[in-house]
């Protein structure tokens, strides 16, 4: 049995978890979901589309701390022994996952993007394979985790679709788990959560970015940029001056004093590729870039390369995409 | 909203440098010493410093001289200091374009036999631990912000930077107010154009008797270069190219072992010419045969850039105040010809820490009681060094001839011979583009000694600023402050903004205002804190103050 701990806030669920169980319907054995927090009942509604549901309700869950998650987390996965656990790679889950795996001692895999069945008939036992990257994404490695089950396994927020996630035909059932918390063991006590900013975008969280640099000249020109990223789907960035001049808010600033990206399409609009910006966005899958001037450093790191004048080249590829 | 804090101590030091650090490791040793038989009840001592962490913020070059660190910490070798690599070999060239020319002799400021060749920064992690070891709070990532002043003139403790306000000046979720550290004594170790001892100077005339400083940039890198290639301990100075005769400065590179090497360009800010940029002189000098032959195939590692004092003996401040004394850079001890402060800037501190003391134990710390420290200045190591080669930098003014001139003569006169000689502002050397360059039209943003960048040798000033580790959040207010109008108005014609030509980091950029003109644009959050724009500006607009605690560059190992 595969354990997904789906992870959701105020009663939202987190997109990344329905991912992770869409990476665990390929493993091909029974799936529960399990779901913390306070008041999780309309959230435990949703999952159960797509399987038994175990909420872990309780007060000392209603804001996320490490030490109450892994306490009532610990209790759940000894109570329903799976086989493996597989949680979405988020913030939260890095912040307590190894805690948990270490307290049960057991192995876990961080950052997968890609799952294998274990390969029926072989004379070994049978276990999944996962891939994660290594050295920046210049890599990938196929591993097994070794030990006593369950296994933990965190799984790459956009490795898995989460419309490919298979609905049950009617909703499974949704229990809830007896378990207790020592609230003397807990040594951290959140307060009220808050917001320094207003961050209406979650860059990280973006497949594909268009990225507009100061070659866009105008604020009435990022409307250029705006729309080539309407074309591809994809979440608008900039660079730097761009944010530093108030054209776009500075949330949507990549680079060494703004977001890290690795989206799997980067397209750098004007970007003339300074090592501040190339360091937040290195990591891309597949970097386009176009600049007009032909020594830009961007098109050191750029699997495409287009030389040209990008008010020219963005309408031209807003008509092909939308052919 | 937080309320601000105030903590009260006997001795306030401002600054984490070589400076400050030797005043408190004196203070405490100073007060283990019993006092007619006893010991007195313990001062409490507080070292703020704006670096988030011991030597983050230092950068020299650096030649040590032992001098002050053995009468410091006299086993400081069992103690493991790390002294890096003793200088092995002295050499000086002067250079022209394509050739160099070995100097026959060595003169006596630049031989340097005994002396080491060290990371300033390393150095100052060190010093910091013996300081913590005595149980002295140092406080990392606390910039001190505003002198407090008790009735007009009296100093009596230093606010701290404010952390969590926005870029639009409005606090954040975060907002902590700076706290007032209150003390007794108050020590300046802020370091060259310290930020709160020009407020000293703007409150309190602290420079009215002295001549005007001056400063130069010096920009630094270090490489990793084939090991073979230069032997450990082996010192480079080179005059000549590509400066002019107009302009003072020239290179060192220092060859630190295990194949690592420092090399760096100083420029003195006292240039005539507008569109000069110091920068760009330190890629020329890269390019020269002698000197890319050793740099080629290597790697840079690290990049910074820090001003320096410059003018000497009589360019010190008024050393003491009501409540307050000067040391460091920040008091202007540096001996340019030989190319050191850093034993100048200890052997001050340690001077100033005895004063605090004694002043503090007397119940008087009025600029009266305050004043031994300058009677201790004037009867140590550092009159009997700076004051006879007082005028050679000022000398440098009229030329290089001439300047070497005054300082074969201030050598072996032993500065008898060499009378006080006026300098000027650096900053009021720079000629207005019409005088300068007449009225033929030029493009004023590209520097009149531009460089090729070929990211291997050369790099420009945004790549610079990423090999300085430097990191400012964005969402803060900007820390140049540039309350002016003059840059769109009349710095163009004028000057041709020279502020993109001096900054080191491309801080300053005048971009395209939407309107067919230029709009200054400051890129903060490069600044790798070298005070440069505060010093050099023709106009003096800019004031440097500090960004939020704990930013800036990242000097590890430099």
């Amino acid at each position: 049995m595969i354990l997904v701990i789906a992870e959701q806030k105020d009663g939202k669920l987190n997109r990344a978890s329905i991912e992770t169980i869409a990476a665990a319907q390929q493993l091909s054995m029974p799936i529960k979901i399990a779901v913390a927090g306070q008041n999780v009942a309309s959230v435990a509604t949703e999952l159960a589309q797509y399987g038994e549901v175990i909420t872990v309700d309780h007060a000392a869950l209603a804001h996320y701390t490490p030490d109450a998650f892994v306490q009532a987390l610990q209790q759940v996965v000894s109570q329903t022994s799976p086989a493996l656990v597989l949680l979405p790679h988020t913030y939260q889950t890095r912040d307590f996952s190894p805690t948990l795996a270490t307290r049960l001692d057991r192995a876990l895999i961080t950052d997968v993007i890609g799952v294998k069945a274990p390969s029926t008939g072989s004379g070994q036992a049978a276990a999944p394979t996962f891939s994660r990257p290594m050295f920046q994404g210049k890599l990938t490695a196929d591993v097994q985790p070794q030990g006593p089950a369950p296994h933990f396994i965190t799984i790459q927020i956009g490795a898995f679709r989460a419309d490919a996630a298979t609905k049950a035909a009617a909703a499974a059932a949704v229990s809830s788990a007896s378990i207790t918390i020592d609230e003397a063991k807990l040594r951290q006590k959140a307060e009220a959560p808050f917001q320094e900013a207003k961050q209406a975008v979650d860059l990280s969280q973006a497949e594909r970015i268009v990225s507009v640099g100061r070659g866009i000249k105008s604020q009435e020109n990022i409307a250029v940029a705006e729309q080539l990223a309407k074309a591809f789907g994809a979440e608008l960035a900039a660079s730097r001056p761009i944010c530093d001049n108030g054209w776009l808010p500075m949330e949507r600033q990549i680079g060494s004093s703004g977001q890290t990206v690795a989206p799997k399409l980067y397209v750098a609009l004007g970007i003339s590729g300074a090592i501040q910006h190339l360091v937040g966005m290195k990591g891309s899958r597949t970097i386009v870039a176009i600049n007009k001037d032909a020594d830009a450093p961007i098109f050191e790191v750029a699997d495409y390369g287009i030389q040209g004048d990008l008010f020219e080249l963005a309408p031209a590829i807003i008509a092909e995409l939308q052919k | 909203m937080a309320e601000r804090e105030t903590l009260e101590v006997d001795v306030l030091i401002v600054g984490g440098g070589p400076a400050g650090l030797s005043a408190a490791l004196r203070l405490a040793q100073v007060q283990k010493a019993p006092h007619e038989g006893k010991l007195g009840e313990p001062l409490s001592i507080a070292v703020i410093e704006k670096a988030p962490d011991a030597g983050r913020h230092q950068l020299s070059g650096a030649l040590l001289d032992p001098s002050t660190l053995t009468d410091l910490i006299p086993d400081f070798a069992s103690k493991g200091a790390p002294l890096g690599t003793p200088v092995d070999n002295d050499n000086i060239y002067f250079l022209t374009e394509q050739s160099k020319f070995r100097l026959p002799i060595t003169p006596p400021p630049f031989q340097n036999h005994g002396n080491h060749i060290i990371s300033l920064s390393a150095f100052t992690k060190w010093l910091a631990a013996q300081v913590e070891a005595e149980g002295i709070d140092l406080f990392w990532g606390f910039p001190g912000q505003h002198v407090l002043y008790e009735g007009d003139r009296r100093v009596v403790g230093v606010r701290t930077g404010d952390r969590g306000i926005g870029k639009d000046g409005q606090p954040k979720g975060a907002f902590e107010p700076g706290a007032d550290i209150r003390a007794k004594v108050t020590i300046f170790a802020d370091g060259v154009r310290g930020h709160l001892t020009k407020q000293l100077y703007r409150d309190l005339q602290i420079g009215s008797r002295s001549e005007p400083a001056q400063f130069a940039i010096g920009i630094k890198e270090l490489w990793d270069i084939p090991k073979e290639r230069l032997k450990p301990g082996t010192v480079i100075h080179t005059l000549g190219y590509p400066l002019r005769e107009e302009e003072f400065g020239g290179s060192w590179l220092y060859a630190m072992g295990d194949g690592r090497i420092s090399i760096g360009f100083v420029v003195g800010l006292e240039y005539k010419d507008p569109l000069f940029d110091p920068h760009a002189a330190f890629q020329h000098f890269k390019r020269h045969p002698f000197i890319s032959s050793i740099l080629e195939g290597g790697t840079l590692v690290r990049y910074g850039a820090k001003a320096l004092p410059e003018g000497g003996w009589n360019t010190q401040p008024k050393l003491y105040v009501d409540g307050a004394l000067i040391v460091g850079d920040a008091a202007n001890f540096v001996n340019s010809m030989r190319l050191k402060g850093i034993h100048l800037a200890m052997r001050s501190g340690m001077l100033a820490a005895e004063t605090a003391f004694d002043a503090i134990r007397a119940g008087d710390t009025s600029s009266k009681q305050l004043g031994f420290y300058k009677a201790a200045v004037d009867a140590s190591a550092i009159r009997t060094e700076l004051h006879p080669v007082r005028s050679v930098h000022q000398a440098f003014g009229a030329g290089l001839v001439a300047g070497s001139a005054a300082a074969g003569l201030a050598m072996f006169s032993k500065g008898a011979l060499l009378p006080d000689l006026p300098g000027h502002d650096g900053h009021k050397q720079m000629r207005m583009i019409e005088s300068y360059y007449g009225l033929a039209k030029r493009d004023f943003l590209v520097p009149s000694n531009a460089a090729p960048i070929d990211r291997k040798l050369t790099f420009d000033k945004v790549t610079g600023a990423h090999y300085s580790g430097t990191h400012h959040d964005e969402n803060q207010p900007v820390h140049l402050l540039v309350q002016t109008d003059v840059c769109h108005s009349i710095c163009g014609s004028e000057y041709g903004h020279p502020c993109v030509k001096f900054c080191p980091a491309n801080v300053y950029e005048m971009v395209d205002n939407g309107a067919g003109g230029l709009r200054l644009q400051i890129n903060a959050s490069n600044c790798v804190h070298c005070k440069t724009c505060d010093i050099m500006d023709p106009y003096g607009v800019i004031t440097w103050v500090a960004p939020e605690g704990g930013e800036g560059p990242s000097y590890d190992g430099m």
